[in-house]
C-alpha cells in the first residue's frame, strides 16, 4: 500500500464510521412514507453537509449525509483512456447486478464513478464495522483490479503481437 | 484457439459428408468478411454447384481474377454462374468419390480454401510485379522509379487492404476502423504492440507501422481517401524473406487473416475480462456477505456446564 | 438522537481528522450538495453519426444464424445437452455437438481457469499468471473437448446444467469458438437468434445480452422461447391453415418430455407439464426386451437403432399382437454389422410397436410414473385459461425426435380426442339436453419435428422483417441490458 493510500483509507474509515448513525425517519412530505432522505432532497432538515475527502485529483470519495440515509460516491483513479474504458467496464459491470449487492446505486452520482446508499434499514440488519469493511476493501482493491487488467491487456496485446508476427518467419 | 484456419471448416465438414453419401442439399455456408457460400444441387444429388459471393469479388474481378480461379479449379470449371453469387464451380460428387482417399481429402481441401484463393489472387500479381521489378534491378542496379501500381481491395464497408509492390518489398496495408469504444481503445494497445514486437522479439517478421487518420505516404497519394479520425491504416512492409517462392503462400495465408485475427483477439481479452470481473463480483459478494449477522443458535449451557437437553 | 446531535457527530470526527498531521490530505467540506467537481462521464456510444448498423449490413440472405442450446439441456437428463448452430435459411442445423468445453486442468492454468485464486492471495503469482495469461485460449468444445477430455491435459465440463446456464465463464468462450471456429463468422455483420427453454429468468437473458453486445459486439439480437420457435415450425405442415402462435407443443428429446401450452405467443408458463419418459426410455426398454429374448447383440446403440428403424405407435396394442401372430412376416431382422467377425443377426418382435407404446401406457416399463401422454396433455390444457383452451386443443404441435414414430400424432389425436369428447357427453348429461358444439383436437405432424425448435427459428429469422424485432448494439448501449426482457413477437406473415 502506497504512503497516501493508507491515510487517505483511514480518513475514510473514519468518516464513515462517524456518518453511518441512522435511524428511523418517517416522510415529512407523505404521511406513511418512509425514504431515504438523501435521495429524496426534499426534507431540508433531515439533510446534513455533505463532505468530500480527496486522495489527489483523481480519486475522491464524497460522502453525503442524512438521518437515515447515507450516500458514498467513488472517483476511482484513471489516468489514461484504458484506465477510463476499464473502470467503466467494470464499475458498469458491478452496477448491473446491484440487485445482489443491496447497497449498491445502480446509477451513479454525477461526475463519479460507482455509488453506494445505504440507509437505515441496512445498518439495521448489518453489522456496521463490516459494512464499512466492504467499502474500504472495495476501495483498495478496486485500484489493483484496474492495474491487474491493464497489465494483462498489455501482455495479451504483445502475446498475439508476436503469436502473430513469428509463422512470417 | 490462438490462430484462425484459411480454410472452411463447415464447408469441409459438408463436402466430407456429401462425398460419402450424396444427397440433395440446399445450404448457406458463411465466412468472414460478408463472404457467403450456397451449396445446391440443382440436377441431380451427385451434381454440387459450389458458389462464392463476396464482398471483394467486386475489385478482386478486375484481376483477372474468374480466370485464375478457374485455373484452380479446373477440374469442376463451368459456365454457370448462379445468380446473386460471383463465382461458381461445379463439382460431380461421384468423380470425387472414385479418387483414392488421399486425393478426395485434397480435392475438399482445395474446395473449401475457395475464399482464400480468391483473397490471394491481388496478393499473388503484387508479389510476381516484385519480383520483376527486383530482377530488373539485379540486372541494371538502377532503383527503378517508384511505380503508381496499386491493389486495393475494398473487403469492407468501410475498410480495405492496399498492396505496392515495389522492387524491395511489398507493402501491404489495412485500413481499419472501429466500431465500439472499447475496442477502439483495446486495439490501440493491441497495435502498439505489433508495432513493437518486431523490435522487440520477432526480428524477421514483417515491419509494422500504424498510422492514425491519414494514409502512410507510400499510398497517400494512390487512393482516394478522406482523413477520418475514427480511421487507422496498419502497414505491413513484407521483405524479399517473406516474398520467396516457397514462402509466399505462407505469407498470403496469414496476412489475409490479419483483420480477422486482430479482431478475434480483442473480442477473446473482452471475454477474459468478463471473467475475471465475475470472479470480482463474487469477491465483494463475499465480502459484503460478512456484514450479515450470523443467526446461528449458541448452545447454551447452564451455569454449571450442563446442557439443555431438547427432549 | 436528533439531528442535530447527529450532525455534530460527523462534522466534529472530521475535525479531528484535519487536525491529524500525519494525513497529507486535502479533506474538503462542499456546502453545496452537488459537488462541483468535474464531469466525467464515458459512454460507449460513439458520437458518430454512424448509419444505424442495419445499413452497414450486408444484403446477403445470411444476416441471422442461430444458436439454439438450452432446449436439450433439460431433455438430456445428464443435463449434458446439444447446442445446434446454423444458419438462416437452411434446413437443418449445420452443427449439432454436445455443449461441452474442455479446459487445460494442470494446477497452474486452473487459477486461472477457475477464476484467478491467487488473484486475492497475492498479485504477483495472478501478474505471473496473465502474463503468461494465454489459458483462457486453450480450450476445446463440442465433440473436440469429449476428445480433449481423454488426455490428461483437459478437463472437461458442462456449462448449462438443466437448461439453464450455471457457468457463464465458460458459456462464454464457447460461444466465442462457436462463432470464430465453426461458424466463421463476424458477430458484428450478423444477427444473432438465441433459444432458451420455457421459464427461463430475465436475468439469464440479460446476462446474454451482455455476453453477446459487450464481448462479441454482434449486430442484433433476438432470444426466442423454444416452443413458440417449435410452434412455427408446424406452419409447414400442410394441416395448419391458419398461421396462429396459439397451440400446445410437446417436446420430447432425450430425456424429459414436456408439454408446453402457448397462447399467441406467450407461454403458459403455470400449466406447462414434464413427463419422465422419452427417447432414452424408449431405448432402455427395447433393450430390456433385447435382454429377456437373449438377443446375440443387446448393446445400447442396437437398441437405439431398433429404435429408429423398426418402431411404429399402433391404434390397438392386442389386435397388432394377434396380427404379429398371423402374419410372420412382421418380425423383422436387424442384422449388426461388426468390424470382426461375422454379422450378428438381431430378431425384432413386439418391440416394433410395444416400446413406443410406454408414452400410452407407461405401465409397461416404468413403475413410478403412470399417467399416459394423451392424459397429461389434457390436463395441461385444462391448466390453462378457458378461452384459449380450443385453440390449444386445436394445434397440438409435435417437436423433438422422440415424437417421430410412424402414427404417434394419429394415435396421440385419437387418444385426446376420446377424452375431451367423454367429458363432454358427461356434461352434456349433466345439464339436461344442452348440445356442445364440440371440440375440435387436432395433432400436427410435420417432416421438421426433429429438430422443430431449430428449423422454426430458421423459418422467422429469415424473413426480412427479422431485423426489425431484433434488438441492435445501439439499443442496448441506449437502454441498456434490461431491454432483451422483453421481445416483440413475430407478426405472423399471411
Amino acid at each position: 500500500m502506497s504512503q497516501s493510500l493508507r491515510p487517505y483509507l483511514a480518513t475514510v474509515r473514519a468518516s464513515l464510521q462517524a456518518a453511518l448513525c441512522l435511524q428511523d425517519f418517517s416522510s415529512q412530505l407523505v404521511e406513511r412514507h418512509n425514504r431515504p432522505e438523501i435521495e429524496a432532497q426534499k426534507t431540508v432538515e433531515a439533510i446534513l453537509n455533505p463532505m468530500m475527502i480527496s486522495r489527489n485529483e483523481n480519486e475522491r470519495i464524497l460522502i453525503e449525509t442524512s438521518v437515515n440515509s447515507i450516500r458514498l460516491s467513488l472517483k476511482i483513479k484513471q489516468v489514461d483512456d484504458i484506465e477510463t474504458i476499464l473502470v467503466s467496464k467494470f464499475t458498469r459491470f458491478l452496477m448491473s447486478r446491484a440487485e445482489n449487492f443491496f447497497i449498491l446505486r445502480r446509477v451513479p452520482v454525477q461526475g463519479y464513478d460507482i455509488s453506494f446508499l445505504i440507509t437505515n434499514f441496512n445498518t439495521e440488519v448489518l453489522i456496521k464495522e463490516k459494512l464499512v469493511d466492504f467499502i474500504i476493501e472495495f476501495m483498495e482493491d478496486v485500484d489493483k483490479e484496474i492495474s491487474e487488467m491493464k497489465l494483462f491487456i498489455n501482455a495479451r496485446a504483445r502475446f498475439i503481437a508476436e503469436a502473430y508476427l513469428t509463422p512470417f518467419d | 484457439m490462438l490462430q484462425l484456419q484459411n480454410d472452411n471448416l463447415l464447408l469441409k465438414k459438408t463436402l466430407t459428408e456429401l462425398v460419402a453419401t450424396p444427397q440433395l442439399v440446399d445450404r448457406i455456408i458463411s465466412d468472414f468478411d460478408y463472404t457467403t457460400f450456397h451449396l445446391s444441387t440443382p440436377e441431380d444429388k451427385s451434381k454440387l454447384l459450389v458458389s462464392i459471393t463476396s464482398k471483394s469479388f467486386k475489385d478482386i474481378k478486375q484481376y483477372d481474377a474468374i480466370n485464375k480461379l478457374n485455373q484452380t479449379y479446373a477440374e469442376f470449371q463451368t459456365e454457370i454462374v448462379e445468380p446473386g453469387y460471383d463465382y461458381s464451380i461445379y463439382v460431380d460428387l461421384l468423380s470425387v468419390a472414385a479418387k483414392s482417399p488421399e486425393d478426395i481429402e485434397l480435392t475438399i481441401n482445395e474446395i473449401s480454401l475457395l475464399k482464400r484463393n480468391l483473397l490471394a489472387i491481388p496478393f499473388k500479381l503484387a508479389f510476381k510485379s516484385y519480383q520483376e521489378q527486383a530482377i530488373k534491378y539485379d540486372q541494371s542496379g538502377i532503383e527503378p522509379e517508384p511505380s503508381s501500381e496499386i491493389y486495393e481491395i475494398n473487403y469492407r464497408d468501410e475498410e480495405a487492404i492496399y498492396i505496392k509492390p515495389s522492387f524491395d518489398r511489398v507493402t501491404v496495408i489495412f485500413s481499419t476502423v472501429f466500431k465500439d469504444e472499447t475496442d477502439k481503445i483495446f486495439g490501440k494497445v493491441f497495435l502498439q504492440e505489433f508495432v513493437d514486437a518486431r523490435k522487440r522479439a520477432v526480428q524477421n517478421a514483417p515491419q509494422v507501422l500504424y498510422s492514425h487518420k491519414e494514409p502512410p505516404l507510400e499510398v497517400r497519394n494512390l487512393i482516394k481517401y478522406q482523413a477520418d479520425d475514427k480511421k487507422g491504416y496498419v502497414t505491413f512492409v513484407l521483405f524479399p524473406r517473406h516474398l520467396t517462392v516457397q514462402k509466399q503462400d505462407n505469407t498470403i495465408n496469414h496476412i489475409q487473416l490479419f483483420r480477422n485475427y486482430f479482431h478475434y483477439h480483442i473480442k477473446c481479452s473482452k471475454a477474459y475480462m468478463h471473467s475475471r470481473m465475475r470472479f470480482r463480483v463474487n469477491q465483494y459478494l463475499k465480502v459484503l456477505n460478512r456484514a450479515k449477522p450470523e443467526n446461528e443458535e449458541v448452545a447454551r449451557k447452564t451455569a454449571s456446564g450442563r446442557r439443555f437437553n431438547s427432549a | 438522537m436528533d439531528i442535530n446531535t447527529l450532525a455534530l457527530s460527523v462534522s466534529s470526527s472530521i475535525e479531528a481528522i484535519i487536525k491529524t498531521p500525519a494525513c497529507l490530505l486535502r479533506s474538503c467540506f462542499s456546502t453545496c450538495k452537488s459537488s462541483k467537481a468535474v464531469f466525467v462521464s464515458w459512454s460507449t456510444k460513439s458520437d458518430v453519426k454512424d448509419p444505424p448498423g442495419m445499413a452497414n449490413l450486408p444484403k446477403v440472405l445470411v444476416a441471422s444464424l442461430m444458436i439454439s442450446t438450452s432446449a436439450e439441456g433439460i431433455r438430456n437428463r445428464s443435463g449434458t445437452g446439444l447446442t445446434k448452430l446454423g444458419f438462416a435459411g437452411n434446413d437443418s442445423p449445420s452443427f449439432i455437438f454436445p455443449t461441452a468445453i474442455a479446459t487445460r486442468s494442470s494446477t497452474s492454468s486452473k487459477a486461472a481457469t477457475t477464476g484467478f485464486a491467487s488473484a486475492s492471495a497475492s498479485s504477483q503469482s495472478n501478474f505471473l499468471a496473465s502474463k503468461r495469461g494465454t489459458e483462457d485460449l486453450d480450450f476445446f468444445i463440442g465433440d473436440e473437448a469429449i476428445d480433449a477430455a481423454n488426455t490428461q491435459a483437459y478437463s472437461l465440463s458442462y456449462p448449462i446444467k438443466h437448461g439453464q446456464i450455471e457457468n457463464w465463464d465458460h458459456m462464454e468462450r464457447f460461444w466465442e469458438n462457436s462463432i470464430f471456429k465453426y461458424l466463421r463468422t463476424e458477430p458484428e455483420d450478423h444477427y444473432f437468434l438465441l433459444t432458451e427453454p420455457p421459464l427461463n429468468p430475465p436475468e439469464n437473458r440479460e446476462n446474454t445480452a451482455e455476453i453477446m453486445f459487450e464481448s462479441f459486439n454482434c449486430a442484433g439480437l433476438y432470444i426466442a422461447v423454444q416452443a413458440v420457435l417449435a410452434l412455427a415450425a408446424s406452419w409447414t405442415s400442410s394441416k395448419v391453415q391458419d398461421r396462429s402462435l396459439t397451440g400446445t407443443v410437446i417436446d420430447s428429446g432425450d430425456g424429459v418430455t414436456h408439454v408446453i401450452p402457448v397462447a399467441e405467443g406467450y407461454v403458459i408458463g403455470s400449466a406447462i407439464k414434464n413427463i419422465p419418459i422419452a427417447g432414452r426410455d424408449i431405448t432402455l426398454f427395447i433393450q430390456s426386451l433385447l435382454r429377456d429374448r437373449g438377443e446375440a447383440d443387446t448393446s445400447l446403440r442396437t437398441a437405439e437403432k431398433i429404435k429408429q428403424e423398426f418402431c411404429y405407435v399402433v391404434p390397438d396394442i392386442v389386435k397388432e399382437f394377434s396380427k404379429f401372430d398371423r402374419e410372420p412376416e412382421k418380425f423383422a431382422q436387424y442384422i449388426v454389422e461388426t468390424t470382426r467377425g461375422p454379422n450378428k443377426v438381431v430378431d425384432v418382435g413386439y418391440e416394433r410397436f410395444l416400446a413406443p407404446e410406454i408414452f400410452f401406457n407407461p405401465e409397461i416399463a416404468s413403475s413410478d410414473f403412470l399417467t399416459p401422454l394423451p392424459t397429461v396433455v389434457d390436463q395441461v390444457i385444462q391448466a390453462t385459461p378457458i378461452d384459449v383452451r380450443k385453440g390449444l386443443y386445436r394445434n397440438i404441435v409435435l417437436s423433438g425426435g422422440s415424437t417421430m414414430f410412424k402414427d404417434f400424432g394419429r394415435r396421440l389425436q385419437r387418444d385426446i380426442k376420446t377424452i375431451v369428447n367423454d367429458r363432454i357427453s358427461a356434461s352434456e348429461q349433466l345439464s339436461h339436453g344442452t348440445k356442445s358444439s364440440g371440440v375440435q383436437v387436432e395433432v400436427i405432424s410435420h417432416r421438421r419435428q426433429r429438430n422443430a425448435v431449430w428449423f422454426g427459428g430458421s423459418l422467422l429469422a429469415q424473413t426480412s422483417e427479422f431485423k426489425s424485432y431484433c434488438y441492435t448494439k445501439q439499443d442496448y448501449e441506449e437502454l441498456g441490458p434490461g431491454i432483451v426482457r422483453n421481445f416483440s413477437l413475430f407478426n405472423i406473415p399471411k
